[in-house]
């Protein structure tokens, strides 16, 4: 069984990115607990602007509106911001967990309703793949994350 | 195979956040999940100046099971440090940090130097429920807090009993073993309730002796205090109820400090003078053998259980039928409480039996033949049981939903005769 990480890192070597302000992840594919360097997501600025919700126009036009289904919905929190995470969110949509130096609230919510943990630290990326696969392995075979003292 | 626990009648260890809540001006600092204090917490007087609400706690997710929750910790311990005002700082953790390894004590003594004491205690609720937890509070308190005094006051003397907030009467009864304590001339020395702080805690060290009024809830502790403070204990297992237990209470007590004979014996007789007053007022209600059932059952915690069947049984006479343990006494205490409950006046013995599940109780409670209808006093959860059985029931243990006390007691003389009104008002209430 495999799984992918999205990391949010500048240099490769720490994370050192926020989630809002990461240009691109870089995706990790985790397979029997032994991860690899899959590829790099690039994240443009103007995809969200064709979507056509920005801050400028987003709740004044209902058709905008409706298409990115956000407003509509009444998940608050500005149609511009929303739409803008929503869009970076769809990136890494197929992973299981990301991993970012900060994430704010309503983002990780709405990470959370696709099923994917935001894992906010600062380490190096070595460190967190080792403890996230680890602690991944334990969950998917059922087996106790207690630390044998 | 795993088992399914029917309807349980006590909490995980962490519950020991309310035994810190009961010591005025003390605050729990929970290393646990986010919602465990909300679970935790009971609407029985649990509101005040701190309240499970705003208890300080590290809401640890996923994150800290993966990266560990120490730093968390840390701030919120700082945090606390600064924006409450308190005069004890209790760190209890919880199930998933104790799991996935963090080191509390190591994080807790980075605050040494605080200005007000911090110290911590292991409450997850694998190693126990809020009985043992009970106990690992205390514990901390002893190994974290207090230190062996030179000094020892005369007749001063420390009590313990029962768990606060699980022991609806708690504080009443705490109360009332105090004004019996102080009235055969020693001064006693409580932690739990109203004006009882810090200050109490301090005067530990310096008391002659301790006593524990518990048939095994705080043994561990006594023992404890014993060897690092180096304190004897008098433990006196039976919560005393009514006259009989009361004045051999008093007696034992009395002799264990050395109290002069006279002194003692002259307080019990002013004692069961009114005691025995009340009684022979009452007296064709009692001899009326329509009104009262003939056996009784106690579904409770050990104190309660042991406590209530020597009262029923030696003060009123009452025929006991099996009586249930129920919560998860430790192994090596069940034997001894088990003799205890053979102790009983006329000739009586009582089977004890410690059970958990209450399905099993009930089956129990239903097979066995009460020779008429029964008297169950017990959690709510016996309820509905009695209600179907025709019998009469009160609401003595955890979880108690149709009884509201604020500092009803049933320990001692008093104590005895609010049972007793409390068992003839449910009694009497058949008949008219």
């Amino acid at each position: 069984m495999s799984y992918k990480i999205a990391v949010a890192s500048s240099d490769g070597q720490q994370i050192d990115e926020t989630f809002g302000s990461a240009k691109r992840f870089i995706i990790y594919e985790v397979t029997d607990g032994i991860y690899k360097r899959l590829e790099e997501r690039n994240f443009r600025e103007e995809e969200t602007d064709n979507n056509g919700v920005s801050a400028a126009d987003g709740c004044n036009s209902s058709v905008s509106c409706k298409n990115e289904g956000g407003c509509a919905g009444g998940t608050g929190g500005g149609c511009g911001g929303a739409g803008k995470a929503s869009a970076k969110a769809e990136l890494v949509s197929d992973c299981r967990c990301i991993v970012c130096k900060k994430i704010g609230f309503h983002i990780q919510k709405q990470l959370e309703r696709k099923a994917i943990s935001a894992f906010d630290v600062a380490c190096p990326v070595e460190e967190a793949l080792e403890k996230i696969s680890h602690y991944f392995t334990r969950i998917d075979n059922h087996e106790s994350l207690r630390v044998q003292k | 195979m795993a088992k399914l626990l029917d309807k349980q009648r006590y909490k995980c260890a962490l519950g020991a956040m309310q035994t810190v809540q009961a010591i005025t001006r003390a605050i729990p600092v929970l290393h646990s999940g986010p919602g465990c204090a909300q679970k935790l917490s009971d609407t029985t007087g649990s509101s005040g100046y701190f309240s499970p609400n705003i208890f300080p706690c590290t809401s640890i997710n996923e994150k800290d099971v993966v990266f560990g929750g120490v730093k968390k910790l840390e701030t919120t311990i700082e945090n606390a440090l600064k924006v409450i005002d308190a005069d004890l700082y209790v760190v209890l953790t919880g199930c998933i940090p104790e799991i996935v390894g963090d080191d509390t004590g190591e994080v807790v003594s980075r605050f040494e130097n605080a200005e007000k004491p911090v110290i911590y205690a292991s409450t997850a609720g694998f190693k126990g429920n809020n009985y043992i937890g009970h106990e690992q509070v205390i514990d901390a308190i002893i190994d974290q807090y207090l230190e062996k005094s030179e000094e020892r006051e005369k007749g001063l003397v420390n009590i313990w009993a029962d768990v606060p907030y699980q022991d609806l009467f708690w504080l009443g009864n705490i109360r009332e073993l105090e004004k019996l304590i102080s009235e055969i001339g020693l001064t006693p020395n409580t932690i739990f309730g109203y004006n009882r702080g810090i200050n109490q805690i301090n005067k530990i060290p310096k008391a002659e002796f301790n006593l524990l009024v518990s048939p095994w809830v705080s043994l561990s502790n006594m023992k404890k205090m014993e060897k690092k403070l180096g304190i004897p204990y008098l433990h006196y297992p039976t919560l005393p109820i009514g006259a009989f237990e009361t004045s051999k209470f008093l007696r034992e007590v009395g002799k264990f400090a050395g109290i002069d004979q006279e002194k003692v014996e002259n307080v019990i007789n002013d004692h069961e003078n009114y005691y025995y007053y009340l009684i022979e007022r009452y007296a064709d209600l009692f001899l009326e053998n329509r009104v009262i059932n003939k056996q009784f059952s106690v579904v409770a915690d050990a104190q309660y259980a042991l406590g209530i069947t020597k009262f029923l049984a030696n003060d009123l006479g009452l025929v006991p039928a099996k009586q249930f343990v129920v919560d998860d006494t430790p192994k090596q205490y069940r034997e001894a409480i088990s003799e205890e409950f053979k102790k009983l006046n006329y000739g009586l013995e009582a089977e004890a039996v410690f059970e958990t599940d209450s399905y099993k109780i009930h089956e129990q409670i239903k097979e066995h033949d009460y020779h008429g209808y029964p008297l169950i006093l017990g959690s709510y959860y016996e309820k509905e049981l009695t209600e179907s059985l025709k019998g009469n029931y009160l609401n003595i243990a955890w979880p108690v939903q149709d009884k509201v006390v604020l500092d009803d007691f049933y320990a001692g003389y008093t104590g005895g005769i609010r049972l007793i009104e409390d068992i003839y008002t449910v009694a009497v209430q058949r008949f008219n």
